[in-house]
């Protein structure tokens, strides 16, 4: 349409009369909704930033609180203590261990037993419990429902008879009388098939008979267990006194707190009359000064015993190392024996080094606000709810995460680029139609849902691979938790595979044909020109891969809250490779595990605060260093 | 397996004989016929879309990526040997005949990575045998005195004709029979193809080049034969000298004065 058909068309718009056109309003549109945007997150960051930075006065309190009322005191006994009843506990494993390795042959034949029966009356016994409850109850006992009851139970029970556990350790004479006195079972028996408590028998028999000649390391171990006995008590007396001084200053703590709230709607107040009256409440609730140096003197006053008791289990732990056999026969046995013994000079060390750390213990030495935050970041405990002392300490955390993360990316890495090699540069174009979906189609899968089937699937299957007696070299086998760093990881692999393959094809793709061209040019074969061109071509694109997935990983939370185990606990380093069969704790599954519960604007609500931060920080750093790999590949 | 094309003969000419060649059902060249002598430069002119591309990359194989493009009749021959044979190995046909592209493409490394990269595929690992050939090859491409200070230094940071120049260096370095060009000199500054085309000058007594171009003062200046390309046919092909003072066909007079193309 040219203007002259239209000459109202050149005129302007009723809009723009007003200094105002349509472009304009578009261009504000979108202006207005990036402003929006970053005012969210501006108010998110404030947000947590307010929240989060409260952390560090409150726990310097508390800290505080902590030395007045002299429960850092009785920790420093109280360590010694621990570390005391866990090599007790040690050595007990490697007791039991050494006994029951040495007649493994029963354990197995007599567990074997048991698993088949009890499987058996689990799958049976909610359909003989009913014949059994309507038989009792029935006037004539052949009334129909309970002829149908009957039938019902029969039909369960020929099902379980199918599908009987497997008893690798049992001749095949014995699992069919076994089999056999299952089958022929009445309806009201109770007991035991004969033949589960025989082997149960032998099987306490062999370990009586093998105890015999261990007699002398379990007369060491107990004059071990109760070296501490003095210390214990001690310990224990003390505590109950402390921890009613603590209460007497969190008391009057809230008090002060209260009569503050007071003071400020008083002096807020414009009635004379109602500001009189909130000032003489105030007044009244002025709380006493809660009275610490009494207890605290008699706190002191234990000085000497304690340093007294420390010693005696010092000289008595001397004695029992030089007690203890150098080795023992069974595997699992000898390396508890050697972990114990390997720990055993430094819980002798600690011993020596306490009286000193008693004697220098002052009540009344400030908490400095950097304190706070050391131990915060450093701490290896994170104790949170209980009566006595609340810690945050992040390591346990952030170890738990980083192992998860070492796992996952360990899996992830190999699996993803190895993917996105194949795909870009050998599939032919069918495979490359199928497999990019498939792989892309993994993202699909919610998490919670992937958390779900690591339980209920992979952690089981996991498990009873780990009981395979061939795959008894791995460390760590076989597990003692279903749920651990290493299920974890492996879910979190799978979550990032798609993450890295994407990232990565696309890094490989941007490789300029050029390049490729000019080395088949040179006889390079398809191989050559793939890991010597295009790779290196793609390398920091690759790494941006990487290092979006690893970010990925360590955001991720609903997994490693169903499956990482949730054990508070920096992961036990001895174990070596075992120790990624540990289960642990996450920064991200912490936060989604406890806000929900905790008081708001306590110290612990806030705590989760700061760990929230952190997890941002990292995630931001990670991904930004990320972006600049990507910008490196553009230019 | 061939290991060279045809060792025993010092004989590197091409041969192409009755050729057709299409993309899919769309044929691109009909019925080629030429024989392009040894040591000597072979330029192919031609307006655009009229095959001369196609067929340098028949010249090493570089069309058997294309899944649709196939040689549908006849053969190529160097020095007496059909290298679309089942027997040849067209890796080992690319080390004999060396390619350039029209645009400069160094591999995003080193200078003498660049150089080197052939040598390496070939598994050489004696540094003192890479370190001189890489210097010989940057000799013969005139780029030594301009980047032997910086061999380390990523080729990226070449200037375009020393990139292209390098190009030629590397293509050169494994020291093949023939080298084909497919306008080398297309995205260069006139300088720089003076440069190029010097270097050709000065390499042709030990190359057979086959140079397609669309600059008709290159084809007259460099080489010693032209082909005229129009519609995926030879027109007129016969030595340069020749053609561009008396060409033989109204179509090739009417291209070469710049009346179309």
């Amino acid at each position: 349409m040219s203007p002259e058909e239209n000459p109202s068309d050149l005129a302007p718009h009723r809009f723009q009369k007003r200094g105002f056109s349509y472009e304009r309003a578009i261009k504000y549109f979108f202006a207005s909704n990036a402003g929006l945007t970053i005012v969210i997150l501006a108010l998110i960051i404030i947000f947590l930033l307010k929240e989060g930075l409260g952390f560090f006065p409150g726990y310097q309190r508390e800290l505080q609180v902590y030395r007045i009322a002299g429960l850092e005191f009785v920790d420093i006994s109280r360590k010694n203590l621990t570390a005391h009843e866990q090599l007790t506990s040690v050595l007990n494993r490697a007791y039991y261990a050494e006994i029951n390795g040495r007649c493994i042959k029963q354990m197995r034949r007599s567990q074997e037993a048991s698993a088949l029966f009890n499987a058996y009356t689990d799958q049976t016994g909610p359909t003989r419990d009913l014949v059994l409850n309507n038989s009792q109850a029935a006037s004539s006992p052949n009334s129909e429902m309970l002829k149908n009851l009957k039938a019902n139970y029969e039909q369960q029970k020929a099902k379980a008879l199918a599908s009987l556990t497997a008893t690798p350790h049992l001749t095949q004479m014995e699992r069919r009388d076994l089999i056999e006195s299952v089958r022929s079972r009445a309806v009201n028996d109770t007991d035991d098939p004969l033949f589960v408590t025989t082997l149960a028998e032998e099987f306490t028999a062999a370990q009586h008979k093998q105890a015999e000649p261990l007699q002398a390391l379990r007369s060491t171990i107990d004059s071990f267990s109760s070296a501490g006995s003095e210390l214990s008590s001690l310990v224990s007396e003390m505590t109950e006194s402390v921890i009613a001084t603590k209460e007497k200053i969190q008391g009057a703590d809230i008090l002060e707190k209260d009569r503050k709230t007071l003071l400020a709607a008083a002096s807020g107040a414009k009635d004379p009359v109602e500001r009189e009256k909130l000032m003489t409440e105030a007044r009244t609730s002025l709380a006493d000064k809660p009275d610490v140096e009494g207890p605290i003197q008699l706190l002191l006053e234990h000085r000497p015993d304690c340093i007294k008791a420390h010693t005696a289990l010092r000289d008595a732990s001397t004695r029992i190392i030089g007690q203890l056999p150098s080795s023992l026969t069974q595997l699992e046995a000898a390396r508890l024996l050697k972990a114990a013994r390997h720990s055993w000079p430094f819980f002798i060390a600690d011993l020596e080094k306490t009286p000193a750390a008693i004697n220098a213990w002052k009540p009344d030495a400030p908490v400095p606000l950097t304190d706070s935050i050391s131990s915060f970041l450093t701490g290896k405990d994170w104790v949170t709810g209980g009566e006595w002392q609340d810690f945050y300490g992040i390591l346990p955390l952030a170890a738990g995460s980083l192992m998860i993360s070492i796992v996952a990316l360990v899996l992830a890495i190999p699996t993803g680029i190895g993917a996105a090699v194949y795909v870009n540069q050998f599939a032919s174009p069918w495979e490359q139609s199928v497999v990019k979906p498939i792989i892309e189609f993994i993202q699909a899968i919610p998490s919670v849902v992937l958390g779900f089937i690591g339980i209920l699937v992979f952690g089981t299957v996991l498990r009873d691979i780990s009981l395979w007696d061939s795959l008894q070299w791995i460390p760590g086998f076989p597990l003692e938790e279903r749920l651990n760093i290493f299920t974890a990881g492996c879910l979190l692999a799978l979550m990032s595979i798609p993450t890295i393959f994407s990232l990565a094809e696309d890094a490989i793709n941007n490789v300029p044909s050029a390049y490729a061209e000019a080395s088949e040019a040179l006889g390079a074969s398809q191989v050559q020109t793939t890991f010597r061109v295009v790779i290196p071509a793609a390398f920091s694109g690759i790494l941006a891969a990487v290092l979006l997935g690893f970010g990925r990983v360590i955001g991720e939370t609903m997994v490693v809250l169903l499956v990482a185990g949730n054990r508070i606990k920096i992961p036990d380093f001895t174990a070596g490779l075992g120790t990624f069969f540990q289960p642990c704790h996450t920064l991200t599954g912490i936060i989604a595990q406890e806000l929900g519960e905790v008081p708001m604007g306590s110290v612990h609500y806030r705590a989760l605060f700061v760990v929230g931060i952190l997890l941002f920080a990292v995630v931001l750093t990670i991904n930004a260093t990320a972006h600049r790999f990507v910008n490196k590949m553009k230019h | 397996m061939i290991e060279r094309l045809n060792p025993s003969s010092k004989d590197i000419s091409i041969a192409v004989k009755d050729l057709d060649f299409s993309y899919g059902s769309s044929p691109v060249l009909k019925n080629i016929q030429l024989d392009i002598p040894e040591n000597g430069v072979t330029s192919f002119i031609g307006p655009s879309g009229c095959g001369k591309s196609t067929l340098l990359r028949c010249i090493n194989r570089m069309n058997d990526e294309i899944p649709s493009a196939r040689i549908t009749r006849g053969d190529i021959e160097i020095g007496g040997v059909n290298i679309y044979d089942s027997s040849v190995d067209v890796v080992k046909l690319r080390r004999d005949v060396g390619m350039v592209f029209q645009k400069s493409n160094p591999f995003p490394r080193s200078i003498y990575e660049n150089v080197a990269y052939g040598l390496r595929l070939r598994g050489e690992r004696d540094k003192a045998v890479l370190d001189q050939s890489v210097e010989q090859a940057l000799h013969s491409a005139a780029l030594w005195d301009e980047v032997k200070d910086r061999l380390q230094e990523s080729a990226l940071g070449l200037s375009g004709g020393q990139q292209q120049r390098l190009c030629i260096a590397r293509a050169i370095a494994v020291k093949p029979r023939v080298v084909l060009m497919d306008e080398p000199c297309s995205a260069l500054d006139p300088i720089a193809t003076a440069k190029v085309e010097e270097l050709i000058w000065d390499l042709k007594h030990a190359y057979t080049f086959v140079i397609v171009t669309h600059n008709m003062q290159q084809a007259s200046r460099v080489s010693d034969k032209t082909a005229f390309f129009y519609m995926g046919e030879v027109i007129e092909f016969s030595d340069t000298s020749r053609m561009f003072s008396n060409p033989r066909f109204r179509k090739t007079e009417e291209y070469i004065t710049g009346r179309f193309g």
